[in-house]
């Protein structure tokens, strides 16, 4: 008989491929098939690198702030909360599909403006996915901490931890949305020279007046 | 034998004989765990001596593999220099400051063997060895994304105190258990000792990057004012290659 714990990891990573790439897709979908089928591999590339560099650190979180969460169940409720997350991003994407289908292509007069558009409407949707998901994720958290207070102290920690290192992560594997004038491609040509926080730090830095 | 008592404000208590022994593994278990453990082992047993021996390995197996990750980002002599000041400066910076951790802890109401300081202290080192390879993984993306020692530096730092405070309430729950009855030394020491690893970054310098020294003993600086010239250094140099990354594509 198969051990419940793996066979509930295996359908969380069912899950996370299919719910993110079926998004993926339609966020690439703008910029052709191509782009499409792109961003339908990264999407989810960007979840399991997150949760695999995050590994042994949300493991030690989860003992060192009294949780009595370990390695493997601190990995079952991230895989969890991120299943949860790409269940309703699945949900949308007929909707985020429909909405790129009535975006003007790439190159048409008022491009830059749809460009932005589609930025935010994709952000908010996973922002969306992301805070619903991982509310629901607290509340297994507490439930299963020893006490609800490190639970909530666990939580917080690896949240923090896959923000920090997710963004990072989806800098080395830019480009998802191609900006106008850009090329499309699977990776940019220099993905490893520079960090997501230190393109924000200059970009603050041009437009601040100081 | 002073008395001990459970840690009043700790929820779990694990204030309590350590279970399953005095070996490697189950000593790096307890010390995520239940770290208290290790302290009623090294106040009270005679197998407590094993403990900080114990303690002072992991410290330094951790140390290494976070070194070994430090020097990724420069290569060369930096891959074996890099392991090697940070375990000799962390541990250099835990010798300093043993007398005054002791002599504080004394002065905090606490009667303690001079054993179970060194025990604590060894605790602090080690556990902030361990979340430190924990963070290895996280250091070693950056390390290869990022050519910029400021940001390297800083997010280094940054990892490090985070690290250092968790072992740093370690001591303090230690304290309470074993009846400290003041803590304000303590956080005197906490500050110290933090000041102190911070200074070692730049006295062993350069621990990340590459320089014509291996280590810099004759120019003397203070790490603050180290850090600002490195930034200074870096903007200018930016700014003279006009080469800006943006923000806006993703």
């Amino acid at each position: 008989m198969e051990d419940p714990q793996r066979g509930s990891l295996r359908i969380c990573a069912i899950l996370i491929i299919a719910g993110c790439s079926t998004y993926g897709f339609s966020i690439g979908l703008r910029n052709g098939l191509e782009m499409a089928t792109y961003v339908a591999i990264k999407l989810p590339a960007i979840i399991f690198l997150t949760l695999f560099l995050n590994t042994i650190l949300n493991g030690m979180l989860g003992l060192v702030l009294g949780s009595g969460l370990g390695f493997r169940q601190s990995l079952q409720f991230l895989l969890t909360g991120f299943a949860i997350m790409s269940v309703i991003l699945g949900a949308l994407s007929p909707v985020t599909f429909f909405a790129t289908l009535n975006m003007p292509e790439p190159g048409a007069p008022g491009s830059m403006s749809w460009h932005g558009a589609n930025l935010l409407l994709h952000t908010i949707m996973i922002a969306f996915a992301g805070i619903l998901a991982h509310y629901r994720l607290l509340g297994y958290v507490r439930e299963f901490a020893d006490t609800r207070r490190a639970g909530t102290h666990a939580f917080f920690a690896w949240l923090a931890g896959s923000l920090f290192v997710g963004a990072q992560i989806s800098w080395n594997l830019r480009p998802f949305f191609v900006s106008p004038g850009l090329e499309v491609e699977f990776l940019r040509t220099d993905p490893f020279d520079g960090s997501f926080y230190e393109a924000v730090f200059y970009a603050l830095k041009n437009v601040s007046p100081f | 034998m002073p008395a001990l008592r459970a840690d009043s404000r700790d929820p779990q208590g694990g204030f309590e004989p350590l279970e399953g022994g005095c070996d490697l593994p189950n000593i790096m278990n307890k010390l995520l765990k239940r770290p208290l453990s290790l302290i009623y082992s090294l106040e009270s047993d005679e197998d407590g001596r094993q403990i900080p021996l114990r303690l002072l390995l992991i410290s330094i197996a951790s140390l290494v593999v976070f070194g070994l990750v430090i020097g990724t980002f420069s290569w060369q002599e930096q891959i074996w220099a890099a392991p090697l000041k940070i375990v000799s400066g962390l541990l250099f910076s835990g010798l300093i400051c043993l007398p005054s951790l002791y002599i504080f802890a004394c002065l905090g109401g606490l009667d303690a063997k001079f054993r179970t300081i060194v025990g604590v202290l060894c605790g602090l080192i080690a556990l902030s060895g361990l979340l430190l390879v924990g963070f290895a993984p996280v250091v070693w993306l950056f390390s290869v994304s990022s050519t910029s020692i400021t940001f390297l530096g800083f997010l280094l730092l940054s990892l490090w105190i985070v690290c250092a405070g968790f072992g740093l309430v370690l001591v303090f729950r230690a304290g309470r258990a074993l009846g400290m009855t003041n803590t304000a030394h303590l956080t005197i020491w906490c500050g110290v000792f933090l000041l102190v690893t911070l200074q070692m970054t730049t006295t062993l310098r350069p621990i990340i990057g590459t320089s014509d020294h291996l280590v810099n003993f004759q120019e003397k600086k203070f790490f603050l004012s180290y850090w600002r010239e490195q930034l200074n250094g870096e903007y200018e140099e930016r700014d003279e290659r006009e080469e800006e990354p943006g923000a806006s594509e993703l």
